[in-house]
């Protein structure tokens, strides 16, 4: 056995850059995230002061659970594009109940928080519902994951309609919106909710045997089967996860804005997710789950301080969906540069 | 003859047929000539861009970014020719779009080869990319000014019938568009090293450059063309609509790439045909608008069409499985012991 | 048979050639030639220096040092274009082709891209295609795509492709590693065939038994260096192993593990899978080593496959350890002790990009968790650390990525993975394809020291001599059923293979070889 010819791929280098190979970006993502910061900060005065980071710490939770949902499923390898449609129509379903039950200003609060507590409870098991069936369809039947969701969403947003009529749903009681706009400690119930959910799925994923498997299953689905990995139960898991976190971000949104529609983020929030998890570097079998989070902050920064640097301009919210583009393909980029220096280790 | 029958563009036209009776059965007036014509009209469009989504698909990629190109190249076009003050017809249009969608292909061509960077996430960014520069550079709202040479274009009909219904139906010029483009694009599929190497990266890119395909040019050429066909379809669509869209066709991007899989294009890559894909979106489309006429309220429409589509993507994946078992143990005759 | 004059023209000559890469150097002041219509066999370890020559003769790497001759032309710096006009084509593994495209445009497709034209004219493409069939004398249908063929017909392509080039010389890389003995039977004598129309052939192989029946002249590479090169004819296995690996293996010395007397281990009633295998019933002992043999197609993978729980029988019944046991899913196996070291290691064994130490404990990991799921890291280090030791895998650290292992080690990644967790039964399939000697005698030797510790191996392979290192018992399979037993202290290797490939009636293709075992020098059968 020729020793020399299998250390030269285990030099020191390779071995740095290895061990902290997923680590790497964590940090990239930070430098980037203060940079961002620091520019708008000087730029714009208005920046940095508690309010707007205040506005900031509000918005950002909705579309970053969401992330966190795409981001879990890729980490099997696979895709979830029913995200935004699961989390509508989980919303809607406890909206709806809502509607039916509790007017917005009689009732009592304690009986005001029992109802609601069931209609988030509603909500979440809608949201279960839906990750159920994109795993039979994904785990078990077989279907890749794009068409599956495809499909899936198409479903989920028709059920939408029906149940609505098209129709926007309002009326909600008023303690519902303690979700969305209440603080503790200064900081937005619904940014604690999105810490923790983060900090929760970076748990799972390095430190529980759920999680490991997961991560072998992305790598490679074959050898996991092979390895008496159950494939099929932790797709599932995993989509029922995605389903449920959905369903968080549709309360977040329902109790920040006070209403419901089917068509809310339908445009844009998949695109959002998967560049929030491409530029966290989540990709099948690997991918530091908190990576998630600080993309989502980056991308929040982004938004709101193009918004007010642009603000007065024509158009300025729509400054930030080129500059979301570029970025990604700049991301890309220096992803191609990191990764091409350590090939030629 | 038993080729044919078991193809998979021959189950799906008779999906097709079953459908449409089916739908006649309940409602007659769906069987008609306008409504036909409709449907291949309101096709049309998606067809052409379908062919773009095909040729990704073929080569082993995905690339969501043609509907921004589509819009992108349509409204850009009409607000500069309006800032011209352009009185003549929609030729012109043509021209400058298409050039614009050639330019936006090679410069995606161009970061995707030089960088080597997989084309289903550049193509996000690039998406994103173009809505938001149609709508922070070029405009936000949509455009109801037409040049006088245009005004016609929406009614310019190439074969008129007699309706019951309607009174009258026309099947829209435009059809030629798709019928000489699909030919194109299936020649070129068929008898160019372009087409072949796009099955034969599809197939196995590493083989593909070690037989000496081009792959650079390959991408380029075919991402050119993507932006081409894009810029064919924003145009066309804007003409019938009589209206410039800065974020046309935005959200429809799954749609077109789940009609060209259902056509019989693989996620993988390395398969499908022109066929397989008019097939595929024109099926979605009779789904789409048939079942208004089958008296299925408006707002079910969408959750049938969900369903459908869970039932249409769960048999080929049942049958897979199956399959897969006795692949395994299936060796060719030759070599098994009988 | 007349020998050709052994003064005919060199085609390829290379001289004093190195080549490094980062300060590790892979071949160092290596000279060999190959003749024309002369078939050698380059043979070495991985790590011996020898895929990166064929990569220098191709001309994808320029040496450091050294010249190039070919035909006679000198080459300071070798391209793949010039080595391809030189007439040098190279077979690498996966044959070059698409697996989703047909015969014909497969086999045409070079002709095409290298005539320049843009537009395709199919007609040009079956003739070409029709041509390189008719010179390997094969009968493939032109229309079928390629992966819905065999191993051994995608090869019989590759090499119509090849021929259809003005080749002279053609490298293999390792072509027998997915064919079985009698569709090697079938290359072997076209090889011989190319070799009588002038074509050299340079094949690069570690299986002795094939290098010596085959081979004109023999290279042996150890550590990027030159270490043999001579006529076949006056070489034996025993002195190619040496030279191979720099050490003395002596077989007569293995000690195979006693069985036990007792009740078995596991136990196989009629056991049936349709297209798979029928009526199999077989009984393994503790601490026995059960060979299961035959060709592709006898039933020996689907049985191993079945007894995994990947394809599970459709009727017979199981029994281990006394208890009957219905085994529907690989989870099903794998609770009962049941363990799988496949063959193809890096799509179903290896999770290449993850680390190491994940893919030892990647069985265990339950077991290496607290109630709630959390993997106790201390834990799980030392299992790492216990099992690179027991295994000699090697590697400065467990966090590397499998990927950077060579082959023999990966193979032993994949035998921790099993080991590490309580096995009752492990079965191997084909455990040592496309690993090196040394690796393979350290399989074998772990295999036996299983078997001594009390577990019950049963091992599917095709390789006669593995078998006969390993076993103590071999069962032949065909046509799905077991057809005979052998005791290894009282058969040898000549009369396995006999029964192995006896009974072949077959297309009229491959039926031409006759194989006589008698006969050491198998190329003068036509």
């Amino acid at each position: 056995m020729t020793k020399r010819s299998t250390f030269i791929k285990n030099k020191r280098s390779h071995r740095f850059l290895s061990r902290f190979h997923i680590e790497s970006r964590i940090l990239l993502l930070l430098g980037a995230f203060v940079f961002i910061a620091a520019f708008f900060s000087i730029t714009e005065e208005r920046f940095l002061t508690p309010r707007s980071i205040s506005s900031m710490a509000f918005q950002c939770p909705e579309i970053g659970l969401m992330a966190l949902s795409m981001a879990i499923t890729m980490i099997i390898g696979g895709i979830n594009l029913s995200i935004n449609d699961t989390a509508n129509l989980s919303a809607l379903m406890a909206g709806l109940f809502l509607v039916k039950l509790a007017s917005p200003t009689a009732t009592a609060d304690y009986m005001s928080f029992f109802i609601i507590g069931i209609a988030i409870l509603i909500a979440l098991v809608t949201g279960l519902l839906c990750g159920v069936l994109n795993g039979v369809l994904v785990g078990y039947i077989g279907v890749p994951p794009i068409l599956a969701t495809l499909a899936t969403l198409t479903l989920y947003r028709g059920i939408s309609v029906v149940v609505t009529g098209g129709k926007t749903l309002t009326g909600f009681p008023k303690q519902l919106s303690v979700i969305g706009h209440q603080t503790v400690v200064g900081i937005p119930i619904s940014f604690i909710i999105l810490v923790a959910m983060g900090v929760l799925m970076y748990v799972i994923f390095k430190y529980t045997t759920f999680g490991f498997k997961a991560r072998m299953l992305g790598t490679n689905p074959t050898a996991a089967k092979f390895s008496g990995i159950n494939s099929k139960s932790i797709t599932m898991k995993i989509y029922i996860l995605s389903g449920t976190l959905g369903a968080i971000a549709g309360i977040i949104v329902m109790s920040r804005i006070n209403s419901v529609a089917y068509e809310y983020g339908t445009r844009t929030y998949i695109l959002l997710t998967l560049l929030i998890s491409v530029l966290g570097g989540i990709s099948p079998g690997f991918g530091n789950v908190i990576g998630v989070l600080f993309a989502t902050f980056i991308l929040q920064i982004l938004s709101t301080g193009f918004h007010m640097l642009l603000l007065g301009v024509r158009g300025s919210s729509f400054f930030k969906d080129f500059s979301w583009g570029v970025l990604l393909i700049v991301f890309l980029i220096i992803d191609y540069f990191m990764h091409h220096r350590e090939r030629m280790v | 003859m038993k080729k044919l029958v078991n193809s998979r563009e021959f189950v799906l036209f008779l999906i097709l047929v079953l459908v449409s009776v089916a739908i006649s059965i309940k409602n007659s007036s769906f069987f008609s000539a306008s409504t036909l014509f409709d449907i291949i009209r309101s096709s049309l469009v998606y067809c052409i861009m379908a062919f773009g989504v095909l040729m990704v698909l073929i080569s082993g990629n995905v690339d969501i970014s043609f509907v921004a190109i589509a819009a992108m190249t349509s409204y850009s076009t009409h607000m500069l020719l309006l800032k011209l003050v352009y009185t003549g017809d929609i030729t012109l249009y043509f021209v400058i779009a298409i050039s614009m969608g050639l330019l936006a292909g090679l410069l995606m061509g161009f970061i995707i080869t030089q960088f080597n960077l997989p084309i289903f996430y550049v193509s996000l960014g690039y998406m994103t990319l173009w809505y938001g520069f149609n709508l922070f550079f070029i405009g936000a709202t949509m455009n109801f000014d037409l040049p006088e040479g245009m005004v016609g274009y929406y009614a310019r009909f190439l074969v008129k019938v007699r309706d019951p219904v309607v009174g009258e139906a026309g099947l829209h010029i435009s059809v030629i568009y798709l019928v000489v483009i699909a030919v194109f694009i299936w020649w070129l599929l068929k008898y160019t090293i372009f087409g072949r190497g796009l099955y034969a990266i599809g197939g196995n890119r590493e083989v593909a450059i070690r037989t000496g395909y081009n792959v650079k040019r390959i991408t380029y050429t075919m991402l050119a063309l993507v932006g081409i066909l894009a810029a064919i379809a924003g145009v066309t669509q804007s003409g019938y609509s009589r209206s410039f869209n800065p974020v046309l066709f935005m959200g429809k991007e799954l749609d077109v790439i789940a009609a060209v899989v259902i056509g019989g294009a693989s996620i993988t890559g390395g398969r499908g045909t022109v066929l397989g894909s008019i097939l595929g979106v024109m099926l979605i489309e009779v789904l789409n608008r048939g079942l208004i006429f089958a008296g299925i309220p408006a707002e079910w429409q969408k959750m049938v069409v969900g369903l459908a589509l869970i039932i249409f993507i769960s048999i080929p994946a049942i049958a897979e499985q199956r399959a897969k078992r006795s692949r395994y143990i299936a060796v060719p005759k030759e070599n098994r012991e009988e | 048979m007349i020998l050709k004059d052994r003064t005919a023209e060199e085609l390829l000559s290379v001289k004093n050639v190195s080549k490094h890469f980062a300060g590790v150097i892979a071949l160092d002041d290596v000279s060999f030639t190959i003749n024309r219509g002369e078939i050698r066999c380059l043979v070495g370890e991985n790590g011996s220096g020898k895929s990166t020559m064929i990569k220098i003769i191709a001309g994808i790497y320029p040496p450091d040092e050294g010249d190039i001759y070919i035909n006679g032309h000198y080459y300071k710096r070798l391209t793949p274009i010039a080595s391809i006009h030189e007439g040098i084509q190279v077979i690498y593994q996966d044959f070059s082709l698409f697996p989703n495209l047909t015969v014909a445009e497969n086999i045409g497709i070079n002709q095409l891209i290298s005539s320049g034209k843009k537009i395709i004219n199919w007609k040009d493409i079956y003739k070409t295609a029709k041509e390189g069939l008719s010179k390997v004398s094969a009968d493939i249908p032109l229309d079928v795509t390629m992966e819905k063929l065999s191993t051994a017909d995608r090869q019989i392509i590759a090499i119509a492709k090849v021929l259809l080039e003005d080749v002279k010389l053609i490298i293999m890389d390792e072509p027998t590693t997915a064919l079985t003995q009698r569709e090697i039977q079938y290359l072997f004598k076209t090889i011989n065939d190319l070799k009588e129309q002038g074509i050299s052939i340079l094949f690069v192989s570690h299986k002795l038994n094939e290098v010596k029946e085959i081979s004109d002249r023999t290279l042996i590479f150890r550590n990027g260096k030159k270490v043999l090169d001579q006529e076949t004819k006056a070489l034996d296995i025993k002195t190619m192993e040496y030279y191979m690996t720099g050490r003395e293996i002596d077989t007569s010395l293995i000690a195979y593990s006693k069985v036990e007397k007792g009740p078995p281990l596991l136990k196989v009633e009629n056991l049936t899978l349709s297209h798979g295998f029928s009526d199999v019933s077989f009984e393994l002992r503790p601490k026995e080593v059960l060979g299961i043999t035959g060709l592709l197609g006898s039933g020996r993978m689907e049985l191993a496959f079945s007894l995994f729980g990947e394809m599970p029988a459709d009727s017979g019944k199981i029994y281990i350890e006394g208890k009957e046991v219905f085994i529907i899913r690989i989870q099903d196996a794998i609770k009962h002790g049941i363990g799988y070291v496949p063959e193809d290691r890096i799509g179903e064994g290896l999770f290449l990009e993850q680390s190491i130490a994940d893919n030892i404990v990647v069985r265990l990991i339950d077991r290496l968790a607290s109630k709630i799921g959390l993997v106790k890291d201390r834990a799980k280090q030392d299992v790492v650390e216990e099992w690179i030791k027991k295994l000699d895998i090697k590697t400065p650290s467990s966090e590397n990525p499998a990927g950077s292992l060579s082959g023999g080690n990966q193979q032993r990644l994949v035998l921790s993975k099993w080991l590490a967790s309580n096995l009752k039964i492990l079965i191997l399939n084909g455990p040592t394809v496309g690993v090196d000697v040394g690796s393979k005698i350290a399989i074998h030797s772990l295999i036996r020291d299983l078997a001594k510790q009390g577990m019950g191996i049963i091992l599917t392979s095709d390789d006669i001599p593995e078998l006969m290192w390993t076993c103590n018992r071999i069962l032949l399979m065909r046509r799905g059923r077991i057809v005979e037993e052998f005791q290894r202290e009282q058969t040898n290797k000549e009369e396995l293979y006999e029964h192995l490939v006896a009974n072949n009636k077959h297309s009229s293709t491959i039926n031409r070889v006759k194989i006589n075992s008698k006969c050491k020098d198998s190329r003068r059968v036509r």
